[in-house]
This record gives structure tokens, C-alpha cells and sequence, in this order.
């Protein structure tokens, strides 16, 4: 970025502004959507982090935009989960479905029942952080860098999770299909 | 490299995360062990069917023209603030010399805004309003049919309501609005992206004409049949200029009400 884009104020003007960070649009309703699970919360907590983003946009200095305004969408959803949290009660743990099963047994389990549906479940029962960096590394494309910039922790702390998540991902899968053979 | 630091790396492995001189040394502990390359395999398994199989939700068309519209209002509003901040008693020399020139910005702007009658900035502003927080329409409809209908109880008159679908400017909907002090019947028409606004509420002795532009808002005001009418929209001028057009022909024969 440069000074020819700034205003008299310093400020870079609106459709800089647009330039840079509305191609995002997509990227940032596609974690919104996946962190609060539902249109409505995702659309207001992705306006408002444009607006908060336009109002801190003289402390860009350029390089990483998506970073620097996926970080601040992060940071809106999470204020957002926990308004939303406050009004609903837990779930109560499933035994049942974390209960283990055999090596070779769940890996038959994850082929044939690894469709769109269980994964998209299993997704959704994941822990926050954990749905997080998949959503962020694996559908996003962000680099474990760029992640660890968004996240606000150490790039050895974004390889540990993002291990664990698919870790527990596939036991999701493997735990959905072991509960239906059951029933 | 033993085992268990191999097992550690094997993600970062499959996702191009390792340096050099590491992915060599994992390679050679992959070539010898017995359980890491079918670990490495299961991962790229669940890795490609997330990517495959997991839906990425885009988002809607309306929710970019809901934050353009915000960042303009946000725009508007916050120029004045960033004028007095410069004024304030740390300013230095150049600061002075910004100001300065948002001053004559400011008040070239003032003096435009005020050419502008209270009428179609009110316009401007139930537009603004309109495309945030989803409030675009009460009754969603693109029936010119199901659409006059509902007003009828709401309001002390009814407006005709054109579809001018076949021209490329579908009718989405209608709402219950304020403006002059009074509830007015809105229209919202869609023009690809963008939406118009169009507000009806009968004329008394009063009679509106003139087209005007606010923060890249156009506005096009006229009174025909006994009807005022305030057409608000993002879409440039000639664009809706043309809708403007359409509307006026067809509803240039009827009566009010009719």
C-alpha cells in the first residue's frame, strides 16, 4: 500500500478499502458461517467486522490482508459465541459415540461411511478451535503462518492442533458409523 | 529422526509445511517404518475428503451490497471526526495545512448536502437503513398482485405497483416505511446486484422534482397523478434513471389509487 492511496487524513479511502478486503468476502463468511453455525449471526458478525476493520484501517500497513482482517472477523465471532452461549445449555456429553473402537475396524468404518453428511456433522461437533483451523488450513488454503497470525498463537501450536482436529475428526467419522451399525 | 517425532510431522508433511532438510529426514524415516506411511495415507484421505466433500458457504450477493452500504454511511459519518481530531491542540504544522484542506472539503460537502431537499436525504437514509440488518422487505414477492394487497389496511391509500420484471428489474418485495412525517408505501426493485427503493405516498399541494447524488446515493424525486415519488438506489444514475423512466410511463395513464 501506498501513500497515493491515503487521503488527506491519512486515511486510505473507501474503495481502497473495497479493493482490499471485500475479495475476503467469501473466505470470511465461509468461517463465520462454520464458527456460528447459522446465516443470520454469520452476515452480522462479517458486517461487523468490515465496519471494524474500516474503522482501524489507518493502522494497516499493508502487507497481509487477509490476515490482518480475517483476525478481526475471528475476533468478532468469538464475542458473538459467547453472547450466544450465555443463553443455551451444553450438551450433554455422548458416551456412547466416544467410545473406542478397533484399528481395523474404523478404518473400514471411515471408507464407507465417510460421505458429505458425517463429515459435515462431525465438523460441526467439534470443538470451536479445533473446526477452526480446519476450516482455516483445509478449505481456506491458509498457511500454518498466516493461521498462527489469525489465531493469535505459535506456528508449533497450529501444527499440534490442526493434528489433533483431524485426529478427532476421524474419530468423529468412525464413531458415526459405529453408533448406526449398532441401532 | 525416531518415531515419535516422525508421527509429529507427518500432517505438516502432507500440507508442504516442512523445511527442506526436515522433509528429507522424514522421507528417510518413511522408507523404513512400518506404520507411518499408512498414517500419512489416512491423513490425505481425510484431508481430501474434507476438501472435497465439506460444503464452503459463499456468501450472499445481499450481504455485499449490505456492506458497501455500511462503509458508505461509516464514511460519511466518520469524515467529520477525522476533521476535528486534526484540530485538536497536539496537531502539528502539516496537520494544520490537512486541515485546512478538509475544511474547504468539508464544506464543499456541507454546501452540496444542503442543495440537497430534507426529503430525498430522508430517502437516502431509509435506503441505507433498509439494507442492513435484513430489513429489505416486509412481504417478499416478486407478484405485483400479492404486493398491492398488502398494503391495503396499512395505509389510507394504495399505490400502483409495476412489474418491470422483463426489463431486468425484478420486483423483490414491499415494506412499510416513514417518510414526511407519515407512513409511505416502499417498493424494492432489484437491478442485478443493487436494489432500488421507490417510496409512494399521495401529493397534497406539494410537488417534488429534481434528481440528486449523496455519498454516491441517487436519488430521483417526481409528482405524477396525485402521487409523490422518491426513487433512492446505488446503481448510477442512468441506470436508474432509465427505471425511473419505466415507472413514469406506466403509471402515466391511471388514477391514484387505481
Amino acid at each position: 500500500m501506498t501513500e497515493q492511496h491515503r487521503d488527506a487524513g491519512g486515511n486510505l479511502t473507501q474503495p481502497d478499502f473495497e479493493q482490499i478486503f471485500l475479495p475476503h468476502l467469501d473466505a470470511a463468511y465461509n468461517l463465520a458461517r462454520w464458527l456460528l453455525r447459522n446465516d443470520q449471526d454469520a452476515e452480522d458478525a462479517v458486517q461487523e467486522a468490515y465496519m471494524r476493520a474500516y474503522k482501524a484501517f489507518a493502522r494497516f500497513r499493508g502487507g497481509d490482508g487477509k490476515a490482518w482482517f480475517m483476525t478481526i472477523l475471528r475476533n468478532v465471532c468469538y464475542t458473538t459465541i459467547k453472547k450466544l452461549r450465555s443463553r443455551e445449555t451444553p450438551e450433554p456429553f455422548d458416551e456412547e459415540i466416544h467410545q473406542p473402537v478397533g484399528e481395523s475396524e474404523a478404518q473400514e468404518a471411515f471408507r464407507q461411511k465417510a460421505n458429505a453428511e458425517t463429515l459435515h456433522d462431525a465438523l460441526e461437533r467439534l470443538p470451536d478451535e479445533f473446526r477452526e483451523v480446519i476450516v482455516l488450513h483445509d478449505l481456506e488454503g491458509l498457511a500454518y503462518k498466516e493461521i498462527a497470525a489469525v489465531a493469535g498463537i505459535p506456528i508449533g501450536t497450529v501444527m499440534s492442533r490442526l493434528a489433533r482436529a483431524r485426529g478427532r475428526l476421524r474419530g468423529e467419522i468412525i464413531a458415526a458409523k459405529a453408533k448406526e451399525s449398532r441401532s | 529422526m525416531n518415531h515419535d517425532e516422525a508421527a509429529l510431522l507427518l500432517g505438516p508433511y502432507r500440507d508442504g509445511e516442512l523445511d527442506p532438510a526436515t522433509r528429507l529426514k522424514l522421507e528417510e524415516h518413511l522408507a523404513g517404518c512400518p506404520s507411518c506411511p499408512q498414517k500419512l495415507a489416512e491423513t490425505r484421505e481425510l484431508v481430501g475428503l474434507i476438501q472435497s466433500e465439506t460444503p464452503r458457504f459463499a456468501a450472499s450477493p445481499f450481504l455485499k451490497t449490505r456492506i458497501q452500504a455500511a462503509l458508505r454511511e461509516e464514511k460519511s459519518s466518520s469524515a467529520t471526526v477525522a476533521w476535528w481530531r486534526r484540530l485538536s491542540p497536539g496537531a502539528t504544522y502539516s496537520g494544520w495545512a490537512a486541515a485546512a484542506v478538509a475544511l474547504v472539503i468539508l464544506a464543499v460537502g456541507f454546501f452540496s448536502t444542503r442543495g440537497i431537499p430534507e426529503l430525498a436525504r430522508e430517502g437516502v437514509a431509509n435506503h441505507v437503513r433498509s439494507l442492513q440488518g435484513g430489513h429489505l422487505v416486509d412481504v417478499a414477492s416478486t407478484d405485483q398482485h400479492t404486493v398491492k394487497p398488502w398494503f391495503a389496511g396499512k395505509l389510507d391509500y394504495s399505490p400502483q405497483v409495476v412489474d418491470l420484471a422483463s426489463s431486468g428489474y425484478p420486483l423483490i418485495g414491499a415494506r412499510l416505511d416513514v417518510l414526511n412525517h407519515r407512513n409511505v408505501a416502499a417498493l424494492i426493485y432489484q437491478r442485478q446486484k443493487h436494489y432500488i427503493n421507490l417510496f409512494i405516498w399521495p401529493a397534497k399541494a406539494d410537488s417534488l422534482h429534481g434528481s440528486y447524488n449523496q455519498n454516491g446515493y441517487h436519488v430521483q424525486c417526481w409528482t405524477k397523478s396525485g402521487m409523490n415519488y422518491i426513487a433512492v438506489s446505488e446503481l448510477g444514475e442512468k441506470e436508474l434513471g432509465k427505471f425511473v423512466g419505466m415507472i413514469q410511463d406506466q403509471t402515466a395513464d391511471s388514477r391514484p389509487g387505481g
